[in-house]
């Protein structure tokens, strides 16, 4: 009974076949995407692929895919990008990178109900992912300011008026992948599985939103 | 009003999409320092102030008119390690490490000046002057500059 229980949890959490492919799919576009965009400071995958884990396939895709992100991307960064720096600079970075992404997550997961195959829906999640990537950068800008910037003396303004150019580009990576990733996923979750079912609803018929 | 039709919309989103992203793109390239050319012989110093060490590179000349550019210099000439990491948007080479002295080691990371003013962009977009004094210090805070 209990391992029944659980195993309805985890169906529930996770939802059928489909939707964890697509979880996974939404994961591996947020690793590679960002490995292969390094050179591109602020061009990157994982804030597309954290939206697109709220918005459309919710559940507990919605905090799995960014922390699963950046349980791989993390230890690269910290172990071959930026190495040598404190553990408690990154700890503490690293909390602000992962709640910041956690929380483009849950932003798409309250806008779900209205996502849907349709160009307003992709221009719905255009649309907020620019708000959602300048709060994203000022959050993280009070890590970088109080674990970098703070101890020598550095005020957060400064740090603000510094993160300007990489928030215009970072406005610029989402703008192009949030409609280019957002409308193929969108694709994706709700094709039709059987050629008698066009109206299929996304990734999960049964899905209750 | 005329509701639009699914293609309609697609064409005004992609209409709207587009001028968005030419305007943050020309945005982006006007808030860019330019790249720097090369021109021609100057006389610049160098120097390196690493954890409890320190390496000058004095009254040189060098055709290398940057302050990234004579601290590779200088690296090559004295044999001291440079590593890097070059970004190409926004685009500038971010040094992490000199000497072996990794960034984060004790909470300090390297930092330039030139003539005691602190870098305020890429230091390969920092273009250098005759005369000029290129101050690399691995340091926690901004003392000591201008």
């Amino acid at each position: 009974m209990t391992r029944d229980r659980i195993r309805g949890a985890i169906h529930r959490g996770l939802g059928g076949r489909r939707t964890i492919s697509l979880g996974l799919l939404l994961i591996s576009l947020g690793v590679v995407g960002k490995l292969v965009l390094l050179r591109y400071a602020n061009i990157e995958t994982v804030f597309v692929a954290s939206l697109l884990a709220g918005s459309v396939l919710g559940r507990w895709w919605t905090v799995i895919v960014p922390l699963s992100i950046l349980a791989i991307l993390q230890p690269l960064a910290w172990g071959a990008l930026y190495p040598g720096y404190d553990l408690e600079a990154m700890l503490g970075i690293t909390f602000f990178v992962v709640s910041g992404f956690v929380f483009i997550g849950l932003a798409g997961r309250s806008v779900r109900r209205r996502v849907l195959l349709r160009v307003k829906s992709v221009a719905l999640l255009t649309t907020i992912s620019v708000p959602l990537t300048i709060a994203y950068d000022v959050w993280t800008d009070v890590g970088d300011w109080y674990f970098l910037f703070r101890p020598a003396g550095i005020d957060f303004a400064t740090v603000l008026w510094w993160q300007v150019p990489f928030t215009v580009v970072h406005v610029l990576s989402s703008l192009i992948f949030v409609p280019l990733f957002g409308s193929g996923f969108l694709m994706l979750a709700y094709a039709p599985t059987t050629a008698g079912n066009p109206k299929a609803s996304p990734a999960e018929p049964t899905d209750s939103r | 009003m005329r509701r639009l039709t699914e293609r309609q919309q697609a064409i005004v989103f992609g209409v709207a999409l587009t001028i968005s992203l030419a305007g943050l793109y020309g945005m982006i390239q006007a808030i860019q320092p330019p790249p720097v050319t090369s021109k021609g012989v100057l006389r610049a110093s160098l120097v390196v102030e690493g954890d409890g060490w320190t390496m000058g590179y004095l009254d040189v000349e060098t055709r290398n008119n940057t302050a990234f550019g004579i601290l590779l210099e200088a690296g090559d000439r004295k044999g001291f390690s440079v590593e890097w990491v070059d970004f190409a948007i926004p685009p500038g080479a971010f040094v992490t490490a000199i000497n072996g002295t990794v960034n984060g080691q004790g909470g300090k990371w390297w930092q330039y000046w030139v003539n005691d003013v602190y870098g305020d962009v890429a230091s390969n977009r920092k273009e250098l002057f005759d005369g000029d004094l290129v101050q690399w210090r691995f340091v926690v805070s901004l003392e000591g500059s201008a």
